[in-house]
């Protein structure tokens, strides 16, 4: 309680400095680059599908992981606990994908 | 402790971090958003598992029309920055902008939605029913829980559009809107894997 | 200071407890809603037992056997003891990190009631005579439309999926509450067992009951809107329902066992009276069992095929689980080594616990080489199996929580007398019924069949068996005459009632009043409140000076949105999509109303809380 009286006492007198849009605006570029890059993988590709797949996947990935970075702020300080909250979510879930793709048909 | 006991009239930097009950349920919201990454995940392995299985209907690569898609996507990437937007004059304390950004989200959220239902109209005169195969149920299914998803979101941030509106930006209304805007990123960040997993590789299949 | 700005609400009598936001109320709402699931599971034991006990018996019906062990597992597990769990850990873990409250208290109360109107939901089949007979996996295509037509299935889907939501709210309520409300000094390592249990389970909890959701969603789909997930005549699949399952169902057995693990851990040190052995390790090894439960499900599917290299992976990964849980076991061993025993009945319950629950984890390991599983799938031995691990050891150690927590949370201690007869039959009774399911099963006896054939060598077993049963019966209600006894005495324990109370809950009043700790204290070490005992202290050291304490306003939102998910769930069952449109709306609107209207609470002021008795 007294801490957070200190620190709420102290803001006006210290001036806090706001981010700016910059680095969201290059997070939306890049996002949408990958976009057009996946689509365009699909639209115009000939190549084989398994590389296909892998391309699409690898794009998302990095695309997800700037916009979870960036957007949601998950590279900065005090998201130890969100940040294993989402990561054991994403090894539960890629288990499951495995499960999908070999153990469902045989 | 709580909200009142700061001065009146100055906010802190991070209004929405800056009370115990705000931290509560910020953390709260992002562990929710663990469990949703399971319950989409399970959600992706079951579509995944089935998206052949087409039961001598329309199969992905007849059905999708990608400049539906393109748009749909382009539409939900913006409306992510948008609600960034808003958290942003959140933090600087301007009430009018913040309003300003979250009607802008809602009106997108609003055209992804109406864009989706006339997808879903469309594949369903092809005959791409629900009850159609086990292809079609997978993909209603996925798809249709993300849009649920977005439809609650639109309700979501109208409800507190309409509190910033009435009470300002304050301790107890700055956390709601915080993690609203986690929310519609993490539906964004859904949409992604729905774009690549299921609409582009449904083309190249 | 500006608070006080508004009326206290508060409620008197029935009102009180439909209202509570209090986590201690709560607490004591889900022993209290647990325990009357838990006798309705056993009573459906013993009918069970009963129609086994000779050779072609025709105690019930052949139907009604399958709704018995339907709802006998479903209740167990959903109703019985999950919410027992809940209950300890509401009413204690709080205590135990120095917390005023849990970090969602309306949450909290919401957990509790969609999980009471589930169980009520699922449990309400037994008066429309429509009950759930697909088994507790309720497996397809035999759960599917096509072999169980009408709304017995129905039941169970949305009966688990609304008290699922419970499960789900009340595991990301205690993470946070662990995670961001600990007292000044309680560091993660110095965090009791019992609380570092309920952490890691809450984590499994988080992780698992969201693939049950889409589980019996698409079932749902299949039953209600013609859906295809599951019927191979569309394209669907049936192994997939057998996959999602376990993905949850596997996790779902160590949400289970790793909070009696913590019980277990906190009572043997209280009464060995000595520090834990290896507290680090114990607390690796809960990670880890943690983290092997999600990897091993396709232990329960190695006869359906899945090939020589899933089943070799599956097999070596569930047989690595022996390791932590054997360094749990020896860590007990090691603490009980040279310690001054006192034999009370949390300490009996625990002591049973540990050569049981070794007992159950050796099957484990059996059942775990698959080629052997083929031999056992689906047999008795399986039943015994997992009995032992969640009678055996769940159920007994929730015995030995409730017993060792008794006084903290109602403020008067168990009869140890009662206490100790409810331990011997129970265990004996325990021992007697599922020992001999072992060689039934390895003689050939499946499960799930409601009857056999004489001359098969099966009778003498099954009647042991059916003679075990009813003497855990009686042992529980040994328990049951305990509790009532108990009731009627006045509440007379003290702070400390075993007198070797080592964590932070002994350290205040039994019953905690309600904002638990009057001043925050400072924890100094692990086993706190045993470190300043040591020391000379009879108290705590504050952390805080003495202010005003900040408590949340009870709520009848929570109940309403219970009974708008229960209407729902109804009219889902019956094909009236009105009526479940109509209890959504109901959910939904009281969400608004939680969200529009802005409720800060109250405050209790210092001049309230010292004219308690609190020092200054």
């Amino acid at each position: 309680m007294t801490a957070e009286h200190a620190a709420a006492a102290e803001q006006p007198k210290k001036r806090v400095k706001h981010e700016g849009p910059k680095k969201h605006i290059i997070a939306y570029i890049f996002s949408l680059v990958l976009t057009i890059l996946a689509f365009a993988v699909v639209v115009t590709g000939e190549v084989r599908a398994s590389f296909v797949y892998a391309m699409l996947v690898l794009m998302a990935c990095v695309q997800v992981f700037i916009q979870m970075a960036f957007w949601m702020h998950m590279k900065d300080r005090g998201h130890t606990f969100p940040i294993i909250g989402i990561l054991s979510g994403v090894v539960i879930v890629f288990t499951m994908i495995i499960m999908a793709v070999y153990w469902t048909w045989w | 402790m709580s909200g009142h006991s700061h001065a009146e009239g100055v906010l802190p930097h991070e209004p929405e971090k800056a009370t115990l009950e705000g931290r509560n349920k910020v953390l709260g919201f992002w562990l929710f958003l663990g469990g949703e990454t399971v319950l989409f995940g399970t959600l992706f392995s079951v579509f995944i598992a089935l998206r052949d299985q087409v039961n001598g209907g329309p199969t992905a690569n007849e059905l999708f029309s990608l400049p539906v898609v393109a748009a749909a996507t382009l539409i939900l990437l913006t409306s992510s920055l948008t609600s960034v937007f808003a958290i942003q004059a959140m933090h600087r304390n301007q009430t009018k902008a913040t309003v300003n950004w979250l009607v802008v989200t809602v009106l997108l959220g609003l055209a992804f939605l109406g864009l989706e239902i006339y997808e879903f109209v469309e594949y369903a005169h092809h005959g791409h029913t629900f009850a159609a195969s086990a292809f079609s149920t997978s993909f209603y299914s996925l798809v249709g829980f993300h849009g649920g998803h977005v439809a609650f979101g639109i309700l979501w941030i109208s409800l507190l559009i309409w509190q910033v509106l009435r009470r300002g930006i304050t301790l107890h209304t700055a956390p709601k809107v915080y993690v609203a805007g986690l929310y519609w990123h993490f539906i964004d960040v859904v949409w992604v894997f729905i774009f690549s997993v299921v609409y582009l590789m449904g083309k190249v299949g | 200071m500006a608070h006080g700005s508004h009326a206290v609400k508060r409620y008197k009598g029935i009102l009180d407890w439909l209202t509570t936001v209090d986590h201690k109320k709560i607490g004591i709402l889900y022993l209290l809603a647990g325990g009357f699931f838990f006798l309705i599971g056993g009573l459906e034991a013993i009918l069970i037992r009963i129609q086994l006990w000779k050779p072609m018996n025709d105690f019930v019906s052949p139907d009604t056997f399958n709704e018995l062990i339907t709802m006998h597992g479903t209740t167990m597990i959903f109703l019985g003891v999950m919410p027992v769990i809940f209950g300890l850990m509401n009413c204690i873990v709080p205590l135990q990190i120095g917390a005023r409250d849990v970090a969602f208290p309306f949450v909290n109360a919401l957990g509790f009631w969609t999980f009471f109107f589930g169980g009520l939901l699922l449990n309400i089949s037994w008066l429309t005579g429509h009950v759930p007979d697909a088994g507790w996996t309720s497996y397809v295509p035999l759960a599917s439309t096509t072999f169980s037509n009408g709304p017995g299935v129905d039941y169970y889907v949305l009966g688990l999926q609304i008290s699922g939501i419970g499960s789900l709210l009340g595991g990301i309520n205690f993470l946070v509450t662990i995670i961001n409300m600990r007292a000044p000094g309680m560091s993660f390592m110095r965090m009791p067992m019992f609380t570092w249990a309920t952490f890691v389970t809450s984590l499994l909890i988080l992780l698992a009951f969201p693939a049950l959701t889409v589980g019996l969603v698409a079932l749902m789909f299949d039953r209600l809107f013609g859906g295809n997930f599951f019927d191979p005549s569309a394209g669907g699949n049936i192994m997939l329902w057998e996959h999602i399952f376990w993905i949850f169902g596997h996790p779902e057995v160590y949400i289970l066992i790793l909070p009696a693990f913590g019980i277990i851990s906190e009572v043997v040190t209280t009464f060995s009276r000595k520090r834990l052995f290896g507290y680090s390790s114990m607390v690796f090894a809960t990670v880890l069992i943690g983290f092997l439960g999600f990897m091993v499900w396709a232990h329960h599917m190695f006869t359906s095929g899945l090939g020589p290299v899933a089943n070799a992976l599956f097999s070596i990964a569930t047989m690595l689980i022996a390791v932590p849980t054997g360094i749990k076991v020896f860590n007990w061993l090691f603490t009980m080594w040279g310690g001054s025993i006192k034999f009370t009945s949390p300490m009996l319950f625990a002591i049973g616990f540990i050569p049981t629950f070794v007992m159950g984890g050796v099957t484990g390991v059996m059942l775990a080489a698959a080629p052997a599983d083929y031999q056992y799938h689906d047999s008795y031995f399986v039943v015994g199996h997992f009995h032992y691990t969640i009678v055996g050891g769940l159920v007994s150690g929730l015995f030995a929580g409730v017993h060792y927590w008794w006084p903290k949370i109602f403020g008067r201690k168990l009869n140890e007398t009662l206490g100790k007869l409810t331990f011997w039959f129970f265990i004996i009774g325990f021992h007697l019924t599922f020992f001999v399911q072992h060689f039934l099963g390895l003689t050939g006896m499946q499960r799930r069949i409601y009857t056999y054939l004489d001359g098969m060598g099966f009778n003498e077993m099954n009647l042991i068996s059916t003679i075990g049963a009813i003497t855990m019966g009686v042992g529980v209600i040994f328990f049951l005459i305990n509790v009532i006894v108990t009731s009627a005495k006045p509440r007379t324990a003290t702070n400390d009632p075993w007198e070797d109370g080592r964590t932070l809950e002994w350290a205040i009043s039994s019953p905690a009043p309600e904002y638990n700790f009057a001043q925050l204290p400072l924890i100094r070490g692990y086993d706190c409140y045993w470190k300043e005992k040591m020391e000379g202290n009879r108290e705590m050291q504050p952390a805080e000076p003495l202010g005003p304490i900040h408590m949340p306003s009870p709520s009848i939102l929570p109940f309403i949105m219970s009974v708008g998910l229960f209407i729902a769930g109804f009219g889902f069952i019956y094909h009236q999509h009105i009526v479940a449109a109509a209890g959504l709306a109901v959910t939904l609107i009281c969400m608004m109303l939680r969200s529009v209207i802005e409720d800060h609470g109250y405050h209790i002021e210092p001049e309230e809380i010292q004219a308690k008795g609190v020092k200054a």
